[in-house]
Parts: structure tokens; sequence; C-alpha cells
């Protein structure tokens, strides 16, 4: 019984979306903005995140505790608090209202989480495992331990910075002054317009753009796998 | 020399965890480092692997400085206390990964080396901790390394594996023409597995040579004795006798984990049972200690 309620509860803000998928999606660039934010920062924050973490992991730095503090100073401070300081920093650089300024907040937001979760995943596998791979080659070491280990990982990275991303609103509309349209901030207008046909077009691409990125890593990350494996065979 | 540390020192903190090591290890050779926890062993090991900077010294190889060099450029491999492989390949990708030339067939041959033949295909989970460290070791000596560096492997083996693992490496390190570094504090296990033992002491070298040199000159080191040339270490003797404090015994034979490994009479050497406790009994096993200046 139990179940049944958390799966109806889990399901029940889609009921509504499953009744009412739209006929046909009509192009708008605010698609375009927020698939190449998606793919550019999902990379960063791979880039970035587990190459800090390795950092985090290894380094004997006098600096360690200083910077892992700063690194994680965003998880505890809300964006909200830190969105004006941010406007008045990119202000001053003449960014705001361009696509880069929009993309560095985006990336200043996600990339606390990405090192969060690159770091306690290094934690888990253990620092002597790790430091195994230092033997191995780096292409070996990367293509053929690494990456496997942290595939998941890398997986919940680039989802979690993408669910982060399409749920920005305000910051996106203050350091993109209304001139970086993305679904978020359509969807939005959208409200504000009770135009509930785009509203749905919209709300359906926020569900999509994660179920296809998911689906999408996962065969690309499978097919890696199998070609890497099968050299050791 | 194959391996030359010249004043390696090293700092953690507040602590000075090696205080310029000395050290030159020949090829081909199966060196040990022995030293109680916190005496800078396994810290050494690692700065020779690369795995860890040393603040002041050098350390070469056949004269070039390794300084700086990448672990994966060292040609130097290492075997830990747990095994270390790593669990989404198989028995025998894992050592694969490690052969040059990324060759099944030379895979499966180290494998059979280790006594693990066709083991290839089974999965890190279905092997015993003792099967996983021959799969380590045979990764090891896979990667074609210069250098072995053995951090206390055999620790957190029963003492019948251990032996039986100790015995293992040691052939085939000598078969080879290796040259290893073994990290541990047990003085039996270095005894019997280094051409050449090395004292560490609160970061310093306290004494260098053969188990039989430091046997005559560090007293902590003693609890050996010689047997048809081999040495056995602390090796456990059944008394057989009923003998009193100090006296001498007839002992009929050795045995070390079960393994009967000879005969000793009076008359092949002087040798004392030291006690214990305050009695001996019949059928118990004892410690032979060789007597300082004979009886």
């Amino acid at each position: 019984m139990s179940r049944i309620l958390t799966a109806g509860l889990i399901l029940f803000p889609f009921i509504g979306l499953f009744l009412a998928f739209p006929a046909a999606f009509s192009w708008d660039e605010a698609f375009g903005n927020t698939v190449i934010y998606v793919i550019i920062l999902g990379f960063i924050n791979v880039w970035l995140g587990i190459g800090t973490a390795w950092w985090l992991m290894f380094t004997e730095s006098r600096w360690k505790t200083s910077v892992e503090w700063f690194t994680f100073l965003p998880l505890f401070i809300p964006v909200m608090a830190s969105m004006f300081g941010m406007y008045i920093a990119l202000a001053q650089l003449g960014l705001v209202g361009t696509h880069i300024g929009v993309g560095l907040v985006l990336l200043v937001t996600t990339l606390p989480y990405s090192i969060r979760l690159a770091y306690n995943a290094m934690y888990v596998i253990g620092r002597t495992l790790l430091e195994q791979t230092l033997m191995l080659a780096p292409w070996t070491r990367f293509g053929l331990v690494l990456f496997p280990l942290l595939k998941e990982t890398i997986r919940t990275i680039v989802l979690f910075s993408t669910v982060i991303v399409l749920s920005q609103f305000v910051l996106v509309q203050l350091i993109g002054a209304g001139l970086v349209p993305t679904v978020t901030t359509r969807l939005y207008q959208s409200y504000a317009g009770n135009d509930v046909s785009l509203a749905l077009q919209n709300t359906w691409v926020l569900i999509l753009v994660p179920v296809l990125l998911y689906l999408g890593l996962g065969g690309l990350f499978g097919i890696w796998i199998r070609l890497v494996k099968g050299r050791l065979q | 020399m194959s391996l030359v540390l010249s004043g390696v020192h090293k700092r953690f903190k507040d602590r000075d965890v090696l205080r310029g090591i000395d050290l030159e290890i020949p090829n081909g050779e199966i060196h040990a480092l022995v030293g109680v926890s916190g005496s800078g062993k396994s810290t050494l090991l690692r700065i020779i692997a690369g795995l860890e900077t040393h603040d002041s010294g050098t350390v070469t190889w056949e004269e070039t400085p390794l300084d700086g060099v990448p672990p994966h450029l060292r040609r130097i491999t290492m075997l830990s206390q747990s095994p270390l492989l790593f669990p989404h390949l198989t028995v025998g990708e894992n050592v694969t990964l490690a052969t040059p030339n990324r060759s099944r067939q030379e895979a499966e041959a180290w494998l059979a080396r280790v006594r693990l033949p066709g083991r290839y295909d089974a999965e890190i989970h279905e092997l015993s901790g003792g099967e996983q460290q021959r799969v380590s070791f045979s990764r090891a000596l896979a990667a074609s390394p210069r250098l072995i560096l053995l951090d206390e492997p055999f620790t957190n083996l029963d003492p019948e594996l251990k032996y039986e693992l100790q015995r293992l490496i040691r052939d085939l390190v000598r078969e080879l023409g290796l040259t290893a570094l073994l990290v541990t504090h047990d003085r039996e296990e270095a005894m019997l597995v280094a051409d050449r033992v090395t004292l560490l002491e609160a970061g310093l070298v306290r004494a260098s040579g053969t188990p039989q040199a430091l046997s005559e000159t560090e007293s902590t080191f003693g609890d050996f004795i010689e047997l048809g040339g081999s040495l056995y270490p602390s090796l456990h003797i059944e008394v057989t006798d009923s003998p009193t404090d100090e006296t001498v015994v007839l002992i009929r034979s050795f045995t070390r984990f079960g393994h009967r490994l000879g005969e000793y009479r009076r008359g092949q050497g002087d040798y004392v049972i030291l006690p214990r406790d305050e009695s001996f009994r019949d059928g118990e096993t004892y410690y032979l200690r060789k007597r300082q200046g004979g009886i």
C-alpha cells in the first residue's frame, strides 16, 4: 500500500502533462540556448569537478583546507544571496546580458555540487586504489580505469548540473537582462501571459532534455566500456 | 648500484618522518626495510614510487635522478597490504592492463606462475584474499618493472598463506632477477625473504647488512638459527624433553607453520631455550634464541 502511495505521489505532477502532450513543437531560440548551456556546462562541470576533487584528494598543500572551504562556500550560501554580488561584478566586466555572463553564473552555481559529488565518489573508491592508477600511462589510467570507475558519478554530475541549469529563472533573467532566452525564462513568461500551449511545450522540453541526456549518456558510456574492455580480451 | 637514496628527508606538518636516509641497493637484490610503525619505512617506499615528494635529498636509479619523474615513467610497481585490484575488471583484465602489449596470453602466463591458471575470466569478488594478493603480485610483475616495492604485502594473510606467498614472491623475484624492496615490521619475514636488511628507527637508518651480520650486532634482531645453510628466524620448536630453566635441551624436530623442517641434535650448534614462563612443559612451543658467547 505504502509503495502504491509513494508511486502515486511521484507520478502525480506528471499525470496532467501526460494527458496534454503537445501535438507539435515549434522551434524557439530558447531551446538552442538551453541545450548549448546544458552541454557546455555539463562538460565543464565534469572537467573541473573531477580535476578539483582529484587535487583535493591528493594535494599536501597547506592551502588545501582554505581552498576546500572556499570551493564549498556556495553550498552554504543560497544563490539568491550571492546573486547580486555576481551581478555587480559581471556588470563591471560588461558581461550582463551576454551568453558568457549567463554561462558563468550558471557554472558558479553548479560547480560546488560537482566537486562535492566527485570528491565523495573518489573518497569511496579510496585513495590507495586511485594511487594504483598513477602507475599506469595516462590514457590507460583514464580510459580503462578512472572513467569506468567514475562513470556513474560523471553521469550524476551532468544530470545534476543540467537540472540546476534548467531550474534557474531569476539568475538567468537578472544576468541575462532579458536578452538571453532559455526554456525556463520562456516558461515564466508563458505563465505570466497565460499561454497554456507555450507553457506545455516548454515544460515538456524541461522534462525531455534530462531524460534524453540520461539515456544518451548511458548508451555512450556503455559503448565506451565495451570498447575499452574489448582491448583487454 | 641500481637504487641510491641520498640524504632523503621528509617532514609532515610538525614531524620529521625521514631524517636523512642514505641507502644503496644493488641490482637483483631483495632488500628489506624493517622498523616499527611510524619509523618512516612506508613513506620512503612511497617516495621511491613517486607517490610522495621529499623535502630534500636525492633518489636515483642507475645514476639517473628520479625526482620529478611521474610514477608511470619510473618502471616501478608496488604491492600493498590490500590487493587493490580494479573491481570493474576481471582477474585477467587486471593483469592484461599492466602488460606492455595488452596481451591476454601474457596475462594468462603470469596468472599461471602465481598458481592461478584458468582464472582469467573470474570476477575479483570470487577470489579469496590470498588469491587476490597473488593476482596483484602477477599484475605488478606483468608490468615488467625494474624495481618492485612490497609494502607489507603479507600482513592480512593467515600464517599458512603468508608463508606460501613469501616463498612464491621471493622465488619469482629471484628467478626474474628483479630488484625488490620489502617493507615490514616483521623481522622473521625480512630474514626469510631478503638478501640484506636495513633497520629504520625514527626516520634514520640504524643498521644495514645481511641478516646474519645484523644478528651478530643487533641484539633486538636476534631470534634465529641457521640450519643446513638456511636461516630460520624465530623458529617455533617442539620440546619433547622436560627441561628446566636455562637448560640445554635436545630438540628433536623443527616445525614452521606445521611444516617439518629438519632435525637438530646436541653438537650441531649451541643453543638454549629461553623461558617465556616460569617453567617448561612437555609438548609446548617455545622460541629458540642463539646463546651469546656459547654455552
